[in-house]
């Protein structure tokens, strides 16, 4: 009972310091599955999606992305950028406590940029995407200035995520980093209730949120790794979100009174690339010919059950660089036909499709482009490899076939971060291609944060590559997840990142 | 007797040495965890991955990692899981019970309907009963254990809602696993009673009681199952190690948190510690088993002991 008490007492407290007049109603327990357990919730530790869909719940950024992909304040209340782009201010957030009651201020993030850009954080894979910080420097307790080594334009978005969550600096200093990696503190609306290694996690609502006490009383993740035992749970009533379900289980799940299924654009991008080195790829127009000769509207439909979306570029419609007036070519087996014969390759000619081995669906996506390949009179093959010596050896070392399948996805939905590491000349997954005006190209947008002129960069950068037809763009898969119909106020982000503070169950 | 017993335990241990050693060695050709961590990542240089296997230990040479491995081992030291930094024996000590459990309940499971159905089939020989219990259990051999564990699911979690489909939310949670489990080794465990109890049937003592007038059951269930038994106990000795193992597809369908799937999650994460903790612990177990039979048996019986 007191404790009951006490935690009445403190809603209400949460409620008049944010000064919602909304009353304290029961908030019940949303219950989520996800394939895998990253065993550390240690924002340096890992770089998963499935770390992400808890931790985003526990931890805030300075920055704050939600499921728009807009930019919002978060523990900083505004940013500036200076105008050499070396240096941001940052103003933060006022009266905000850690889980352990701990008080947020300049030091903590002082503490979490040392710490991710230490020794520490270079354990793990999340400082190299940071390391155009040089270091913070405190102002007041409530003002702090990032100094840059190098502008970084994506930098803002970085910070709203993964390795940037701000962590408290005496609790970790005290407990140590085995215990934090298993007992996770942040900002957050939700808060560690129970961790069990291999199981799940439960989380519990943080009534001093500084954002407003969430609806929910807490969160369950559950880690399930088999897409047809979520489903399973789902059907039976004991799943609010399945986040792993099979596209083949997609009508069974709508077919259901009181389940749902809801898909958004995802991160997750897949081509086709050329090996623009060697064999009859060699030729742009070959390469445009197989483009033409493969129907990615049908392969979309028939393969995917609509839960794509053919691209044009290497990137998805949220994608910052993506270009709505950039225009595919066209499905037209006669001309591409045309084109060969012109380039004088002769009908039979081997083409190979190196693709991942463990994608099942994908294999589907590849026997059909093969035979659409067929169509026009050239002989596929398709390679499958394990997914590790495809990307550590075949990809790399160039020792791919004619074409090779790539899945790319960025959680910061910017071009940058798929066309450098894509076409820029020494890259490790670009083996075969260099193109000085694409280096150019991809070097200046990296070196300015004027976001309009980026985006005019990133725009000429897919257009450039489109035209030279590097890829055979295939499409951009939608992120979706089961849902129970008594979960109101989600809106699921095609980022995966969920934050459950809004939503509440029946 | 002396000398029998150390010729065994040292084989014994040879065995379980040359396990952890292929085991270690295989596991480091199929792949690099410092890429599996890495996969969400934008762009990772080969500076942070050298970085982070520096962190994991893995820039070492493989003897230097195998010999450490082998010292922990000798101090009841695993290591540490890559993915979060747990030590490898608390993963174990929370698996292995679970695993265990569901073994030794499937196994239940198996003999509690393999008994009644064999002894039928025997005393039907040759007639509709004995056909119909043949062929259901050929079908039940024949039946691939992920798809008979999603058909148990659909009919009892989500068409019936009488249990739950999957992970651990008391001794409910335990039915369905089991169960699935369990009928597939039933079919061969039927067999082998059927044949065990013709063979007993025909005995002469059987005819002798079946003389005096007791009644049918007494006959089959005191006389003859006591006699058939025999086979049934051993085979059931041998099967556990094969059941153990089955279980990595029932655990993972049926989200169970045992040692199945975390070698599974081991093996899609790279996760060499993990990995060689749960194939070590499971060598350990099959290895003492085997030993503690080889032990009772010379123990039993002279002419093994100084073979």
């Amino acid at each position: 009972m007191l404790s009951r008490i006490g935690r009445l007492s403190s809603a209400v407290l949460a409620a008049a310091l944010v000064g919602t007049a909304a009353p304290a109603l029961a908030g019940g327990t949303l219950t989520v599955a996800q394939a895998l357990d990253p065993g550390s919730w240690d924002p340096i530790d890992t770089f998963l999606v499935d770390w992400s869909k808890v931790a985003n719940n526990v931890y805030d950024g300075l920055i704050q992305r939600g499921p728009d992909m807009k930019l919002v304040p978060g523990l900083a209340t505004s940013w500036k950028v200076s105008d050499d782009g070396l240096k941001i201010r940052f103003e933060l957030r006022k009266g905000v406590t850690f889980h352990n009651g701990e008080a947020f201020d300049a030091e903590a993030v002082k503490f979490t940029f040392e710490r991710l850009l230490g020794a520490e954080g270079a354990k793990g894979p999340q400082q190299s995407n940071y390391n155009a910080i040089e270091r913070i420097e405190v102002i007041d307790p409530y003002t702090i200035d990032m100094v840059l080594k190098k502008p970084d334009p994506v930098l803002p978005t970085k910070l709203a995520g993964y390795g940037a969550m701000i962590v408290p600096p005496k609790y970790v200093a005290e407990k140590g980093d085995a215990w934090f990696n298993t007992h996770p503190v942040g900002t957050g609306p939700f808060m560690l209730d129970a961790y069990e290694p291999k199981v799940g996690i439960k989380l519990k609502a943080n009534p001093n949120f500084w954002g407003g006490k969430p609806k929910l009383d807490g969160v369950d993740f559950r880690f399930i790794a088999e897409p047809g035992t979520e489903v399973a749970e789902l059907q039976a009533g004991r799943l609010d979100i399945a986040t792993l379900i099979p596209l083949s289980q997609i009508e069974t799940i709508k077919g259901q009174q009181n389940l749902d299924v809801m898909s958004v654009p995802g991160p997750t991008v897949v081509v086709l690339r050329f090996n623009t080195k060697n064999g009859v790829t060699k030729d742009e127009n070959v390469r445009k010919a197989l483009i033409m000769a493969v129907d990615r509207e049908t392969i979309v439909k028939e393969i995917l059950l609509g839960q794509a979306k053919p691209i044009v570029s290497f990137q998805s419609e949220v994608s910052f660089g993506h270009d709505p007036e950039l225009k595919p070519l066209p499905f037209d087996p006669a001309g591409a036909k045309k084109l060969l014969a012109a380039a004088k390759v002769a009908p039979g000619t081997a083409v190979q499709l190196d693709i991942r081995g463990n994608d099942a669906t994908f294999r589907e996506v590849a026997q059909a482009v093969a035979g659409y390949l067929q169509g026009v009179g050239l002989k596929p093959t398709v390679k499958p490899y394990e997914v590790s010596v495809l990307l550590n050896d075949i990809i790399p070392n160039g020792k791919t076939g004619e074409m090779f399948h790539t899945a790319w996805g960025g959680w910061t939905f910017d071009f940058d971060n798929t066309a450098y590491l894509m076409y820029h000349t020494g890259e490790k997954w670009n083996p075969y291609d260099s193109d000085p005006k694409l280096d150019a190209l991809l070097e200046k947008q990296r070196s300015i944060t004027d976001q309009a002129e980026r985006l005019k960069l990133l725009r000429e950068v897919g257009a450039y590559v489109a035209n030279r037809a590097l890829e055979l763009p295939l499409y951009n898969l939608n992120t979706f997840v089961g849902i129970n119909k008594r979960v109101k106020g989600f809106v699921l982000p095609g980022d995966n990142r969920y934050r459950f503070t809004d939503v509440s169950v029946d | 007797m002396t000398l029998f017993l150390i010729r065994r335990f040292a084989q014994a241990l040879f065995v379980v040495f040359a396990v952890t050693l292929i085991v270690s060695w295989a596991v480091r050709l199929s792949g690099d965890p410092a890429v599996m961590l890495t996969q969400g990542a934008g762009s990772v240089t080969e500076q942070d991955l050298a970085n982070i296997r520096l962190a994991l230990g893995l820039d070492r040479p493989f003897h230097v990692q195998y010999l450490g491995f082998l010292k922990g081992l000798f101090a009841g030291d695993l290591g540490n899981s890559f993915m979060g930094g747990t030590p490898v024996t608390v993963l174990i000590a929370k698996a292995l019970p679970a695993t265990l459990i569901l073994a030794v309940s499937a196994l239940l499971v198996s003999i509690v309907l393999a008994i009644p159905l064999g002894i039928r089939a025997a005393v039907k020989r040759g007639g509709a009963e004995d056909q119909v219990i043949r062929i259901v259990s050929l079908a039940g051999l024949s039946f691939p254990n992920f798809w008979l564990a999603l058909m148990m699911v659909l009919v009892f979690s989500i068409l019936l809602k009488w249990l739950p489909p999957s992970g651990w939310d008391g001794p409910t949670s335990l039915i369905l696993p089991a169960l699935t489990a369990g009928v597939i080794n039933t079919a061969a465990n039927v067999r082998l009673v059927r044949t065990a109890m013709l063979e007993t049937l025909s005995a002469q003592y059987i005819m002798v009681a079946r003389a005096k007038g007791l009644a049918e059951r007494v006959v089959l269930y005191k006389h003859a199952l006591r006699n058939s038994a025999i086979p049934l106990i051993t085979y059931v000795g041998i099967q556990f190690g094969g059941l153990v193992a089955g279980l990595v597809v029932i655990e993972r369908v049926f989200n169970w948190p045992g040692m199945g799937s975390l070698a599974l999650d081991a093996v899609s994460g790279r996760d060499y510690p993990v990995l060689q903790g749960v194939v070590t612990v499971f060598a350990v177990l099959i290895v003492g088993v085997n030993l503690a039979v080889d032990i009772v048996y010379g123990l039993v019986d002279p002419r093994i002991r100084t073979e």
